[in-house]
C-alpha cells in the first residue's frame, strides 16, 4: 500500500491538533490509554504504524459503539450530570479521520469542537458523525459513557454547554442566511501581516464552522459525491446556498476552509497569485483592467468575454499594461506582472478615475484621493474633467474645516450697477450637490445678470461633442471646454446661453493651498494639519524604513502621504537640468513588499492613475523627500503616516 | 530608414576595480542655495533667501531677482558664459505641477539687468549662447528662439502617449534642431527639424515601446541615449553620431548596448559620455542598484565612478559633472574644492560694466 507524503504530514499534524483537542476535552479527566500501540505490525516501519493505527481505531470505535448501544446507557438530561467530555476513543477517531484544517478549528475551544461536529466538518472512521460518544460524571459521582445521536448531542449537550452555538444555528437557517452573510467580512489582505491577522480572525470566528459547512455542502453536491438517492435535492439546495454568496466570496470561503491549518497557502491565493485572476473571478474590480484591455483589444466597450480574454493575455504579455486607452496618467505604467504585484499589496480606494493629466494642482489630486479613501462616500455624478472629483472633495473638506478661503478659484463678473467686480468661489466642472460647481455658479450669475429663469441648468460639454447646429445646443446653458486643456485651476472654455455666447464671466485663479505647513503662523491652514488634527488621522513622521514597516504592521489599512522631488522619485521620467532642481510631487504609499533584504513601497504619485501604482524603492522615496526637505521653507520632513 | 548604422557593438570592458568614493563639492556657499557655479568657482548664482536670487563673485554679492517667497529659480548657462537664463518657478511649494511654464529671464553673463523672454520649461542654450530652446507644456510645443534677433520658431510635438513627457532638444546648426518625441503607441524617436523650411525627418526611431530618448551634444558629436522607463523590461543603448560642418543624418555608431535597464541621464564630454548604469537588479520587484559610469568614446571602456548604489541624476555645469544625492553634490569630473579663500583675479567677462 502506498502512502503519500501528504498523508504522512497530515497525520503528524493531526497528532499535534489532537494533543490540543485532548487537552480541551480532558482538562479535568486524565486520558486512559485510548489507543494501544500494536504489539507487532505485519510491515514494520513508520508508515505502516499509521496504517495500523487507523485499523485499530476503526475496530475499537465500532466495538465501543455497539457495546454502548446494546447496554443502552442513556444521557437523559445534561443538566443532571457534570464534566461532559467526548469519549477518548471517539475523539481519537475524529483526530485520525478529519481534515487537519477543521481539527485546528475544533482545537480553538470546546464549543468550536462541538460546532465542527454539528456541522459535519469532523469525521470518524465511519465517515460523517452520526452518533457522539460522551463521558460524564453522574449524580452519584461515577463517570459513565453514553452514545448519543447527533440530534441528542445538540439538544442535550451543546445547547447547555454552548448557547452561542444554538444562536448561530438559527442565524445560519436559510431564511436568515442573507443577513448573516452580509455581516461576514470577506476582507482581502494586502500584506503578509494583515493576512496573518485575517487568518487568525477566521480561526477565532464562531461562524467559521457553519460557513465552512456551506462550502463543503456545495462542493460535495457539485462533485456528485455522497448518497446518490438524494443527490438531486442536495444539488438544488447547493444552488440555493451558492446563490446567497457572490462568486468571489465563494472562492474566498473555499480558500479559507481549505487552508485553515495552512496560513501560507491561504495568503498565497491573495498575495502571490496574479491580481488579474482576482479581477477575473470578481474579487477585484474590473476598473483595474478596463482601460488596459480596451487598448489591447482596440475596442471602445468591453464585454465580459473580451475582458476574460484580455485578462488571460495580461498574465502572459506583460507589455500590454504599459499604455492604457485613456492617457490620463504617467505612462508607461509598469509591466503587468509588476503592476499585479503592486495591486496585490494595495488596498487604496481606486474605484473611480480622477484624471491626473487634467490636474495642474497635484496637491489637490492627492488630497482628493486621501479624503475619498477615508470617508468611503460614493463619488457623485460629475461633468467636465474627471479632476473635478478631487477638486470638489478637497474644496468640501476645507469648507467643512472653515478653511475654504484658501480656495482661490473664482468666477467673476462686473456688476454694472455698483461698478464693482463680483466674484464667487468655484470648482471647475459639475459635481452633483456642490453649489460651488462652476455650472451652478454660472447659473447663479446668469440669473443675476441676464435674467435667466430660476430653473436654468448649465452643463459641461466637451468641444468635441458640442455642435451649435444641433437643436439640443440651441437653447439652455452650455459650458464648452477642451478636455485636453481643462484643468483644476485653469480651463479655457466658452459659455453659450440660449445660443448666444456669454463673455462677461471669467475665471480668476491664484490657488495657494499649503499641503504641508510652509510657516509657523499658517500651519493650521495646511492640508496636512487639517488631516492630522481636525480630521483626527494622526501624523507619524516616516523617516526610516523600519518606522514604515512597523507602521504597516500596526495599521493594516494605513496610508503614508508625502511630497518628494519627481526627479529622484521617478528618475527615468524626469531629468535634472540645473542645480537644485526639484519638481515637488505629492504621493501616497499604502503597502510594502519585502523580498529577502529588499523592500519596495507601493506608491501612487499624484501623476499616476489610481489604478496603476508603482513599486518604488525606499532609497528613491527617501532621496526624493530628503531633496525636497532641503528646499522647503521650514526644512520640514514631508512624509507622514496616517491611521 | 534614412540612416545606416555602423553598429559595432561595444565590447564592454568593464572596469571592475575598486571604486574610490567621489568627492563632495566644497564651496563657500551652502550647496542647497547654489543655483549655478562656474568651473573655477569665481561666479555663483545663489538663492539668497526665499524668493531672492543673487550673484556672488570675488568682488561682489548682489541680489538681482526678487520674487514672492514661494518662488524658486533655475539658472541655465553654458561653458561659453555669454548669457544666463533664469527660470523663475512661481509658487513652488503651493502649486504642484510638473508641467508648468516658468517665467524665463535672460541676462548677460555676470550682469544683473535682464529681460523677460517668455514662459516655458526645460530651457537649453545652444550655439555659443545665441539660441535657446524651451518647452511650453500647455501647448505641447518647443520654442526655438534666437537671443540676438529674438526671432521665434515653433515646433509642435506629437506626444499623446504620456501627458507628462518633456522633450530633449539640441541644436546642430543655426538652421537645424534635433528633438525627441513619442508617438501614440509609446515609441520614441529622434527627429530633426529645419527651421527655415519647417521640414522634419525621423533620424532614429526605437524598435520597441516604452523607451525614452536622450540627447547630448559636444563639439564634434551628438549622442543619443535610449533607455527604458522604470518598471519596464527593456535594454539600454547609446549611439554616437559625428557632427561635421555639413550635418549628415546617417552614420550612427553604437557606443554601448546592454540588456540592463539603465537610468541613463547622459552627459557628453569631449572624450567620454557619463550615464547612470544599473549595476544589478531584482526582476521580481524591479529594484535596481545604480551608479554613475564613464564611457570612454575611443575604447568603449566603461569605468564605474561611484559606488553609492542609488544614483539617479547627473548634471553638467560648466564642464563639471555633478551628481546630486540627498542634499549633497558629488563631483565626478572637474575641481571639487571651491572653498579656497584665495581671492582670484577677475576675468574680463566676470566684471563687466557695473553700476556702482
Amino acid at each position: 500500500m502506498k502512502i503519500s507524503l501528504r498523508f504522512l504530514r497530515d497525520q503528524l499534524s493531526k497528532k499535534i491538533s489532537g494533543t490540543v483537542l485532548l487537552g480541551l476535552c480532558f482538562s479535568s479527566f486524565a486520558q486512559t490509554t485510548p489507543l494501544e500501540t500494536p504489539k507487532s505490525t505485519e510491515y514494520p516501519g513508520l508508515l505502516e504504524t499509521f496504517e495500523k493505527l487507523i485499523q485499530v481505531d476503526t475496530t475499537r470505535l465500532k466495538t465501543k459503539t455497539d457495546l454502548l448501544t446494546r447496554t443502552g446507557k442513556n444521557l437523559s438530561d445534561a443538566k443532571t450530570v457534570t464534566n461532559i467530555d467526548l469519549e477518548p476513543d471517539f475523539l481519537n477517531s475524529l483526530i485520525l479521520h478529519s481534515d487537519p484544517g477543521y481539527l485546528r478549528l475544533a482545537g480553538q475551544s470546546k464549543c468550536r469542537l462541538a460546532d465542527t461536529i454539528i456541522t459535519d466538518l469532523l469525521r470518524t472512521a465511519d465517515g460523517r458523525v452520526k452518533n457522539v460518544i460522551v463521558t460524564y460524571v453522574n449524580k452519584d459521582n461515577v463517570r459513565e459513557t453514553s452514545v448519543l445521536s447527533k440530534r441528542d448531542y445538540l439538544t442535550k449537550v451543546v445547547s447547555v454547554e454552548c448557547p452561542e452555538s444554538m444562536k448561530l444555528i438559527g442565524e445560519m437557517a436559510i431564511k436568515n442566511l442573507d443577513a448573516t452573510i452580509k455581516k461576514v467580512n470577506f476582507e482581502l489582505p494586502t500584506g503578509e501581516e494583515q493576512c496573518h491577522s485575517i487568518h487568525i480572525g477566521w480561526l477565532n470566528d464562531p461562524r467559521t464552522p457553519y460557513l465552512c459547512q456551506i462550502h463543503e455542502y456545495i462542493a460535495e453536491a457539485n462533485s456528485n459525491a455522497g448518497d446518490a438517492v438524494d443527490l438531486a435535492q442536495r444539488k438544488a439546495l447547493a444552488r440555493v446556498l451558492a446563490g446567497k454568496m457572490s462568486p468571489s466570496n465563494r472562492e474566498y470561503l473555499a480558500n479559507i476552509c481549505s487552508h485553515l491549518d495552512e496560513e501560507k497557502l491561504f495568503c498565497q491565493d491573495f498575495l502571490y497569485v496574479s491580481f488579474w485572476n482576482k479581477v477575473a473571478n470578481g474579487q477585484a474590480s474590473r476598473i483595474y483592467a478596463e482601460d488596459i484591455c480596451k487598448k489591447a483589444l482596440k475596442t471602445g466597450t468591453l464585454s465580459e468575454p473580451q475582458l476574460r480574454e484580455c485578462l488571460a493575455r495580461m498574465k502572459k504579455e506583460s507589455d500590454i499594461c504599459l499604455y492604457p486607452a485613456k492617457r490620463s496618467g504617467l505612462a508607461p505604467q509598469m509591466e503587468c506582472d509588476l503592476l499585479s504585484a503592486a495591486l496585490n499589496y494595495s488596498s487604496f480606494r481606486s474605484d473611480y478615475s480622477d484624471d491626473p493629466a487634467a490636474s495642474d494642482q497635484l496637491g489637490v489630486t492627492n488630497m482628493g484621493r486621501i479624503i475619498l479613501n477615508i470617508n468611503k462616500t460614493p463619488v457623485r455624478p460629475f461633468e467636465g474633467p474627471a479632476s473635478v472629483i478631487s477638486a470638489a472633495e478637497t474644496f468640501t473638506f476645507n469648507d467643512n474645516f472653515d478653511n475654504s478661503e484658501k480656495w482661490q478659484i473664482e468666477a467673476c463678473y462686473d456688476n454694472m450697477v455698483t461698478n464693482l467686480e463680483v466674484c464667487q468661489q468655484t470648482v471647475i466642472g459639475k459635481y452633483l450637490g456642490l453649489r460651488q460647481s462652476y455650472t451652478s455658479v454660472v447659473e447663479d450669475i446668469l440669473k443675476r445678470t441676464r435674467g435667466a429663469e430660476q430653473n436654468i441648468t448649465c452643463g459641461m460639454t466637451s468641444d468635441l461633442e458640442f455642435n451649435p447646429l444641433l437643436l439640443k445646443y440651441k437653447s439652455g446653458c452650455h459650458i464648452v471646454y477642451n478636455p485636453e486643456t481643462c484643468q483644476i485651476s485653469n480651463c479655457p472654455h466658452k459659455i453659450y446661453y440660449n445660443d448666444r455666447p456669454i463673455t462677461h464671466i471669467r475665471i480668476k485663479s491664484s490657488m495657494s493651498l499649503d499641503y504641508f505647513p510652509l510657516s509657523i503662523p499658517s500651519e493650521r491652514t495646511s492640508q496636512h494639519y487639517l488631516l492630522a488634527n481636525d480630521f483626527r488621522r494622526g501624523a507619524r513622521s516616516m523617516g526610516n524604513l523600519s518606522t514604515i514597516i512597523s507602521f504597516f504592521k500596526k495599521n493594516r489599512k494605513g496610508v503614508i502621504h508625502g511630497i518628494g522631488c519627481a526627479e529622484e522619485l521617478l528618475p527615468s521620467f524626469f531629468k535634472v537640468r540645473a542645480m537644485n532642481q526639484c519638481s515637488p510631487v505629492p504621493f501616497i504609499i499604502d503597502g510594502l513588499i519585502k523580498n529577502e533584504d529588499k523592500t519596495v513601497l507601493v506608491t501612487r504619485t499624484a501623476l499616476d492613475t489610481l489604478q496603476a501604482p508603482r513599486l518604488i524603492s525606499w532609497s528613491n522615496v527617501f532621496s526624493s523627500v530628503k531633496s525636497y526637505q532641503l528646499l522647503h521653507p521650514m526644512r520640514l520632513w514631508t512624509m507622514y503616516g496616517m491611521d | 530608414m534614412g540612416w545606416i548604422s555602423l553598429l559595432f557593438l561595444a565590447v564592454v570592458s568593464y572596469a571592475e576595480t575598486k571604486v574610490k568614493g567621489p568627492d563632495k563639492l566644497l564651496t563657500k556657499h551652502a550647496v542647497d542655495a547654489i543655483r549655478y557655479i562656474d568651473g573655477d568657482g569665481r561666479v555663483a548664482y545663489i538663492r539668497k533667501r526665499p524668493g531672492v536670487l543673487g550673484i556672488v563673485s570675488s568682488f561682489r554679492s548682489e541680489e538681482f531677482i526678487t520674487d514672492t517667497p514661494q518662488s524658486d529659480f533655475l539658472v541655465i548657462a553654458t561653458a561659453m558664459k555669454r548669457k544666463v537664463i533664469v527660470e523663475v518657478i512661481k509658487n513652488q511649494h503651493t502649486v504642484f505641477n510638473v508641467m508648468r511654464s516658468n517665467k524665463l529671464m535672460m541676462f548677460n553673463w555676470g550682469e544683473t539687468k535682464g529681460k523677460d523672454i517668455g514662459w516655458g520649461m526645460a530651457t537649453r542654450m545652444h550655439m555659443a549662447d545665441e539660441w535657446i530652446t524651451f518647452y511650453v507644456p500647455e501647448k505641447r510645443t518647443i520654442i526655438v528662439k534666437n537671443l540676438i534677433t529674438e526671432k521665434d520658431f515653433t515646433v509642435k510635438l506629437n506626444i499623446k502617449a504620456n501627458p507628462f513627457f518633456v522633450p530633449d532638444v539640441t541644436m546642430i546648426s543655426a538652421d537645424l534642431i534635433v528633438y525627441t518625441d513619442i508617438n501614440d503607441q509609446g515609441i520614441a524617436s529622434v527627429i530633426s527639424y529645419q527651421l527655415r523650411t519647417g521640414k522634419t525627418e525621423v533620424i532614429y526611431k526605437s524598435s520597441q515601446t516604452a523607451t525614452r530618448m536622450e540627447l547630448c551634444q559636444q563639439d564634434n558629436y551628438l549622442a543619443i541615449g535610449e533607455f527604458p522607463y522604470e518598471g519596464v523590461n527593456r535594454g539600454s543603448k547609446i549611439l554616437q553620431m559625428p557632427v561635421m560642418s555639413s550635418f549628415n543624418l546617417g552614420g550612427f555608431t553604437t557606443l554601448y548596448e546592454s540588456t540592463e535597464q539603465d537610468i541613463g541621464n547622459i552627459i557628453c564630454l569631449d572624450d567620454s559620455v557619463y550615464f547612470i548604469k544599473t549595476m544589478n537588479q531584482s526582476p521580481e520587484l524591479g529594484m535596481k542598484t545604480t551608479d554613475a559610469v564613464k564611457l570612454i568614446l575611443k575604447t568603449s571602456q566603461i569605468i564605474q565612478k561611484t559606488n553609492l548604489g542609488n544614483v539617479s541624476q547627473l548634471i553638467n555645469m560648466d564642464g563639471r559633472v555633478l551628481l546630486p544625492s540627498r542634499g549633497s553634490f558629488y563631483v565626478l569630473e572637474g575641481e571639487y574644492n571651491l572653498s579656497s579663500e584665495t581671492l582670484k583675479n577677475p576675468t574680463s567677462k566676470e566684471e563687466p560694466k557695473r553700476d556702482l
